[in-house]
């Protein structure tokens, strides 16, 4: 009797050590923090996604959203305060600083071989290592009002700097209203000189790691900006929101944005406007030469804890899976990162998307900074110098020399 | 003589008038001109919420809608969980305005009428929160609560708001009990008053214009924070300044019509109360003026 009963207590204690190691293992709930799942149009079609991948998998996907302009913050304070976990949508700008907290797993294991483009495995990849899955990859690229375009005589788009600073000209000409390119000018967003300074063959940071900025090809780039400012080819004070709505009001030719730069002008301009948007790449220096632009994207990282395995599944479902690229691409007009989606005829089909991809994302380098967890320090430096060019304080090159020191100092 | 005397006194007169007509005259433009600084914003707020989603863009701006629509209102109405977040920020807003009023009396009466070792160091002490910038306050504060299990509940952010009112609001009461006589104390004690009586059924219904002020800027703190809300709050108890930005300010788009709307909607209970107590936050708001 006495034996039986230590039997009983013994498999009953095994027993709830198996439940106790399967619930371990396997967590019934896993927590999906995004800022795309509480927007807009893009709320319903992932809550969708995470809903369907929940009741396939029997797990509950708990959304957590914060406001975009917050969510980095937010994330780093979650992190910090061991209150994130699961599944965490993150833009490619963000993964450097999200991985130098050491929060996030690397995921190199679970990604499936040939199903990603590399293009798009590189984005999520800080120092070589896989910290998110890509979801979406495209450009920072430069699109243009076909019918103002026409309406100022410019047959066709402009390849080089100076078939581009003529098509200003003729816009300027046509109606001294219209902004003929709505640059960046905000110091904010005056990151967007990067491209420029690729274009005129400048760079930021070189191949060694030092700052390089300052030199005789980003002096150029910084001094053809203002002198587009100084003949009021561009204006003052551009961000990408103001852009973006005299886009489509019909009161600007060309401005630089993500590739939703055609669903949103759809969005926002009147019901009367007639307005064709064309993807135009980055005009070069010399015929020949490669269009440049920065990446684009969004990833999704794991956190390394007891939920990881079941959230990196999600994160490779919501990610990976051909058909559920498609079909955020068909409800979001966001292209997809996996070989077999791009392939696709209705991706592939779309004559807008291909010119992008083809032309502009092609040739997309990522920006600079974002190796480094004091990226957004470093854009903040570079801006501040080409608006002190703006402003007639200091020479291109004194300016790039100040900063380039200043981002020196924040490498070391 | 007289004549001319009465003619240079009716002179005077008209040019007095005229004078006074001037100055009155200047006075309702400068008025006018004020009025059109301080409201125009939110007659632009309120347009923008009743214009079509394709016209508010419009190029040249249109200062009178030539269309209306009230989808933006029933937008917020029919969402739920704005309206949760509405109902988060009366409990927290409410909450916050209760509590800072409840220990600042006590504290501003003790502050005003007693004296003691450490009263001043004290007093100053409570200022001091006041002194680090919230920035820094909330990261210490979200690793506290974290700790304390408290992140994300009602509790995280009735707390922390009542942390920033609180000094404020017992210097404001402190101020007013100074400007009460300690005669009127003193001669309640001879009439054998309890501290309590004292307190509770003497100097309160005396100082309810400054307790209705500072339940006013404290409820107005609790109702109009924003990053403390989304920090601390979570998606359950978020407050509805981080719900509003959360739902309509995204990544590429902002829903202007929509925001103008629910920002209305927002600040009409703020206004509502400080028109239904206008006379009391006057009153509470000079009289602790005066001497503190």
């Amino acid at each position: 009797m006495r034996r039986s009963l230590v039997l009983v207590v013994v498999l009953v204690g095994v027993l709830m050590l198996s439940i106790s190691a399967i619930t371990a293992q396997e967590p019934q709930e896993i927590t999906f923090t995004g800022w795309s799942i509480n927007e807009g149009l893009s709320r319903d079609v992932i809550l969708g996604f995470a809903n369907t991948y929940a009741e396939a998998n029997s797990i509950t996907i708990t959304p957590v959203a914060f406001p975009f302009n917050e969510y980095l913050n937010q994330v780093i304070l979650q992190a910090n305060g061991g209150q994130l976990s699961g599944a965490v949508q993150l833009d490619v700008a963000w993964m450097a600083p999200m991985a130098a907290l050491g929060v996030l797993r690397d995921l190199g294991a679970v990604v499936p071989e040939g199903v990603y483009t590399d293009a798009a495995l590189q984005s999520c990849q800080v120092g070589g290592v896989q910290y998110g899955l890509p979801w979406t990859t495209a450009s920072i690229g430069m699109v243009a009002n076909q019918e103002l375009l026409a309406a100022a005589g410019i047959t066709e788009l402009p390849t080089t700097i100076e078939a581009f600073e003529a098509a200003l000209e003729a816009l300027e000409a046509y109606n001294p209203d219209v902004i003929p390119y709505a640059a960046m000018t905000d110091v904010a967003q005056l990151k967007d000189i990067i491209p420029w300074i690729y274009t005129f063959g400048g760079s930021v940071i070189a191949e060694d790691g030092t700052v390089s900025l300052g030199d005789e090809g980003s002096v150029a780039a910084v001094e053809w900006y203002a002198s587009l400012l100084e003949r009021d080819l561009i204006a003052a004070d551009i961000d990408r929101f103001d852009a973006r709505q005299l886009f489509a009001q019909g009161l600007v030719g060309f401005y630089d944005d993500a590739i939703l730069a055609r669903s949103l002008a759809a969005g926002n301009k009147p019901a009367d406007l007639e307005l064709t948007v064309v993807p135009v790449p980055h005009p070069v220096l010399n015929e020949g030469d490669a269009p440049q632009s920065l990446l684009w994207g969004h990833c999704v990282g794991v956190v390394d804890d007891a939920a990881g395995d079941a959230a990196a599944d999600f994160a490779l479902y919501l990610t990976g899976t051909p058909e559920v690229g498609i079909s955020y691409f068909e409800q979001l007009s966001l292209p997809p990162t996996t070989v077999e989606a791009l392939a696709s005829d209705v991706v592939s089909g779309d004559t807008y998307v291909s010119t992008w991809s083809n032309e502009v994302t092609a040739f997309a380098s990522p920006n600079p900074f974002w190796g480094y967890a004091e990226s957004a320090r470093m854009e903040s430096l570079l801006g501040e110098a080409v608006q002190s060019v703006f402003l007639g304080d200091a020479t291109a090159a004194d300016a790039l020399a100040a900063a380039a020191e200043e981002i020196a100092d924040l490498l070391n | 003589m007289t004549t001319s005397t009465q003619q240079l006194s009716s002179l005077t007169m008209v040019t007095g008038k005229r004078e006074r007509s001037t100055e009155r005259l200047l006075l309702i433009g400068g008025f006018i001109l004020v009025a059109v600084f301080a409201f125009f914003p939110i007659y632009w707020m309120l347009i923008t919420s009743l214009t079509p989603r394709d016209q508010i863009f419009a190029f040249p701006p249109r200062f009178v809608p030539t269309a209306i629509t009230f989808e933006y209102y029933a937008d917020f109405f029919g969402n739920p969980a704005l309206l949760k977040y509405l109902l988060n920020s009366f409990i927290v807003a409410g909450s916050t305005a209760l509590s800072s009023v409840l220990i600042g009396v006590y504290a501003g009466y003790s502050f005003s009428k007693f004296r003691y070792t450490g009263r001043r160091a004290l007093m100053f002490l409570i200022l001091s929160a006041q002194m680090f910038p919230q920035t820094l306050l909330l990261i210490t504060l979200y690793l506290l609560f974290a700790r304390l299990g408290l992140l994300n509940s009602y509790w995280a952010l009735i707390l922390s708001f009542t942390s920033f009112t609180l000094p404020l609001c017992v210097w404001m009461l402190k101020g007013y009990f100074d400007t009460l006589p300690d005669e009127l104390i003193e001669a309640a004690k001879v009439d054998g008053a309890s501290q309590f009586t004292i307190i509770h059924r003497i100097l309160i219904p005396i100082v309810r214009p400054a307790l209705i002020s500072t339940f006013l800027f404290a409820f107005i703190r609790g109702w109009n924070d924003f990053i403390y809300a989304l920090t601390l709050g979570g998606p359950e108890y978020m407050t509805l300044p981080p719900g509003l930005v959360l739902t309509y300010i995204g990544e590429f788009q902002t829903s202007w019509g929509n925001l103008m709307a629910s920002s209305l909607i927002v600040s009409l209970p703020v206004v509502l109360l400080y028109i239904l107590m206008q006379r009391f936050i006057v009153a509470g708001l000079s009289s602790g003026a005066v001497k503190g």
